[in-house]
């Protein structure tokens, strides 16, 4: 545990005074991700530890260089979890990095996402500046959301130093299924059982069948079979014994990830139409209930951007293996949308040395 | 340009927007709005106008933006915190007639809809599929959603299923210029920033928002209330915890202490005992199995915390009956008191009994009784301080005992606000909450989306020249206290 605030704050009134951008960096498990820009490093774990932990008010504070690992380990302890299932992608991950990404796991549909998690932060801005937005207690509607506005903000209108987060109850009992049953059937599948008040945390759907985690209490997953038969009788399904796949699956640790292709990200609307993208079925990965598609395509930016436009929807080049660095790794804003990003970068960093360029060239 | 010349050219070329029924000018006309629902603030503005539809909208906040005239954006009017005052050198767009459902899917399990909706209006209409809109600020029957969206309104249910700003995917409105913008997406989340969190509860102070697409989730198949009473809110307060700690999440988990609980029961005759101290109201929803599990748990957390009494509702309408006089609250005071003020605190939940204390000690002080009413889940408090306004100084002096009420909050480590908004009543204790330099961040906020500061300009945010003497006349009210955050970060 230190607290190494000021450190990181005279580092960012150093940059400001020589004009030299910074790449805020925690343990480099999401490096990947973004655009890619080689500005001096800021690294953020050298200020760490939880700082508060009330498992009965549901809130845990720490500073953004503590490791994710540790959080999960502290909430485990109390058979208490982050809603919002972060991804690792290493064992380096941390606390700030969870925040500045903003990813969400498998049961963002149905527990949280990243952002739903945040009551409040400290952060630093690029006048060096040190401010605190939000709060930690569950309801706090005074001033502007700052706090939420950071989550995958990529650093650059902020460096992260702490947060505070809502956790939740563990479930004391998980079953996943797998249904055999095609992905145009699989959202209505998942939304008719979440209807039916079944448990659902996370589904995925890999081409041919589609995977559902239940999570609840012991008595209510004892139950759960009988209850797939009566209502669900129409498909085949059978208990999953891998244990491990909801982790892999989130951790991109599945040999879908792992074959040296690009792979997008599609974040569209359940019933978005995304057919002319595919080639071919074992191509895509499904999540969140069709709301979330893992993409391997050698479909050119533009036209994933377009079909994205087109449904409501937004892309992004998740793992750039076979580009190399792209320049277009995030959907392209409208016009008015950029100006406001661009007055907001201004507003949290008018020198731009937070690193400028991670989202989008120019901010 | 003078005053009276821009109300004239403002007024002649609304004639061209909108029908002159929808145009309000005189003083006769204009004077039911002067207020919203904290009827202490009061104003009239230049002008009022309901609009029908998005492209009357767009080209009045262009004609607005042309002539630098300030808009204040108005929904039911139910807002507590004087954030739908109007400007006397503005323009109040009053957004009421825009109270469309445009769709439900019952598939996406979203809803479509126009600011004007009413919150409850949301969830009638989704019932028919099942669904339903979780957050119900106890106005939900009057309040609409487009001010639920500017104050990231609350309700009963949060600890459970968020506020507003977790149930909403996309905003489409406008721009100061009256240009179009929408935020969020048709997926879960978006491209670029998150500034959906950053409209939501602006006090409508960024944009204005004229569709909603909102999260519906499956109505819960079983749904049970427990009463339970205490003889001291200490008592109750240790419960709540024993709960959380017991790995349950109530839907709902509402606090009342006795001043309350009379005056709900001699309103609505919920069943509520007039001798506790304290009593709580549990509702436990889901699945049947797992509503039957989480009860049992919590019934057996309240008889090792010290329950004199507990019930379960029998029926659906005793169940409902329960909820009626913990919703009844407000009005319920209102009958035993000419004039009721309702504060908005949070604090954390271990903070309850010395808080609770507090208020206790301020009611004694200034001789107001009050009666707290208290979203125990989430730890935000709601005392009701019961007073006359037509006695001289009464509201001088309940307003500075409810700023006493509001700085304790930050002092153990709470807000000012949970639920209601800053908007004028709390602007003075903005200060107390936020250094200079994170008031200084909110305005560049402000400026950089609406940079002629014509949205509701005044609101939430106070001025930098004012938050130092804010702040010295708290200290001054009680000098012996040092306010956690005074003085730094000048």
């Amino acid at each position: 545990m230190q607290d190494s605030a000021h450190i990181l704050q005279s580092q960012v009134n150093d940059a400001v005074t020589e004009q030299r951008a910074l790449a805020i960096c925690g343990g480099g498990s999401k490096q990947f991700y973004g655009r890619q820009v080689s500005h001096d490093r800021l690294d953020t774990r050298i200020h760490t530890g939880i700082t508060e932990y009330a498992p009965t008010e549901l809130v845990l504070t720490a500073r953004a260089g503590t490791p994710l690992a540790e959080i999960e380990a502290t909430l485990l302890q109390k058979d208490q979890m982050l809603g919002c299932e972060p991804p690792l992608f290493g064992e380096y991950a941390t606390f700030g990095g969870m925040l500045a990404a903003g990813l969400s796991g498998p049961s963002r549909p149905y527990r949280a996402a990243v952002q739903d998690t945040v009551l409040g932060c400290t952060i630093l801005n690029g006048n060096g500046e040190i401010l605190r937005f939000g709060g930690k207690v569950m309801k706090n509607v005074a001033g502007y959301d700052v706090s939420r506005l950071m989550v995958g903000s990529l650093g650059c209108l902020g460096v992260i130093l702490e947060a505070t987060v809502k956790v939740v109850p563990r479930s004391p009992a998980e079953l996943t299924v797998a249904f055999t049953i095609g992905r145009d059937k699989a959202g209505a599948l998942v939304n008719d059982m979440r209807r039916r008040g079944l448990p659902v945390t996370a589904d995925c759907h890999d081409g041919d069948r589609l995977l559902v985690r239940f999570s609840a209490g012991d008595k209510e997953v004892a139950r759960l079979p009988v209850q797939l038969d009566r209502h669900y009788s129409f498909v085949d399904w059978h208990r999953y014994e891998d244990d491990a796949f909801w982790s892999q699956l989130k951790n991109h640790e599945l040999p879908f990830f792992t074959e040296g292709r690009d792979i997008w990200r599609l974040s569209v609307p359940a019933a978005a139409d995304i057919s002319s993208l595919i080639g071919n079925a074992h191509d895509v990965l499904t999540e969140w209930g069709g709301c979330l598609h893992w993409l391997k395509t050698e479909a050119s930016a533009e036209s994933v951007f377009t079909v994205m436009d087109a449904c409501n929807g937004h892309a992004s080049l998740f793992r750039q293996e076979v580009r190399g660095a792209s320049d277009q790794v995030f959907q392209p804003l409208p016009d008015w949308h950029m100006t406001w990003h661009r007055r907001l970068k201004t507003a949290f960093d008018p020198a731009g040395i937070l690193n400028p360029g991670r989202m989008y060239a120019g901010l | 340009m003078a005053e009276a010349g821009i109300r004239t050219r403002l007024l002649q070329s609304l004639k061209t927007i909108l029908a002159p029924q929808y145009i309000l000018a005189t003083e006769e006309q204009l004077k039911p709005f002067e207020c919203d629902g904290l009827s202490v603030y009061r104003e009239l503005p230049m002008l009022a106008v309901l609009p029908c539809n998005t492209g009357e909208v767009c080209s009045i906040l262009a004609l607005c933006h042309e002539l630098g005239v300030p808009v204040v954006t108005r929904g039911a009017g139910t807002g507590l915190s004087a954030g739908a005052k109007p400007h006397p050198q503005g323009l109040l767009l009053v957004l009421t007639r825009l109270n469309r459902i445009l769709g439900i899917d019952p598939d996406a399990m979203t809803a479509r809809v126009q600011p004007g909706v009413r919150n409850l209006a949301i969830s009638e209409a989704a019932s028919v599929h099942g669904l339903f809109y979780a957050p119900d600020p106890s106005s939900q029957i009057a309040c609409s959603i487009g001010g639920n969206i500017a104050e990231n309104a609350g309700g009963v249910h949060c600890l459970k299923y968020g506020l507003t700003v977790h149930n909403v995917l996309q905003l489409h409105g406008f721009n100061a210029r009256g240009e179009p913008v929408t935020v969020g997406s048709g997926g879960l989340d978006s491209a670029g920033f998150n500034l959906q969190p950053l409209i939501i509860g602006s006090e409508g102070m960024l944009m204005v928002v004229t569709e909603i697409t909102v999260k519906l989730l499956p109505l819960p198949q079983e749904v049970e209330v427990m009463l339970a009473a205490f003889d001291s809110v200490d008592a109750a307060g240790q419960a709540v915890s024993d709960i959380i700690a017991a790995g349950v999440i109530p839907g709902g988990l509402e606090m009342m202490d006795n001043n309350a609980i009379c005056a709900a029961e001699d309103y609505a005759h919920a069943g509520y005992p007039r001798d506790a101290a304290a009593i709580l109201l549990i509702e436990i929803d889901g699945s049947p199995a797992n509503v039957q599990e989480q009860l049992q748990a919590t019934r057996e957390v309240l008889k090792h915390s010290g329950a004199t009494s507990l019930k379960v509702a029998g029926s659906p309408e005793e169940r409902a009956l329960y909820w009626k006089g913990r919703k009844s609250a407000f009005p319920a005071v209102g009958r035993i008191s000419p004039d009721y003020y309702c504060m908005d605190g949070t604090i954390p939940r271990s903070a309850l009994a010395g808080v609770l204390n507090y208020i206790d000690s301020l009611s004694r002080e200034y001789g107001f009784a009050v009666a707290n009413v208290f979203h125990a889940g989430d730890g935000n408090l709601h005392p009701l301080i019961l007073f006359d306004a037509n006695i001289e100084g009464q509201l001088e002096a309940v307003e500075e005992m409810g700023g006493r009420i509001l700085e304790k909050c930050i002092e153990v480590g709470g807000t000012i606000t949970g639920e209601h908004g800053v908007g004028l009543e709390k602007i003075r204790q903005m200060p107390l909450q936020f250094t200079d330099a994170e008031i200084a961040q909110f305005h560049r906020v402000k400026e950089a989306l609406d940079p002629d500061n014509l949205l509701n300009p005044g609101k939430n945010i106070p001025l930098l020249k004012h938050c130092q003497e804010y702040r010295a006349l708290a200290a001054d009210i009680e000098p012996n206290r040092l306010l956690p955050r005074l003085g730094q970060g000048q």
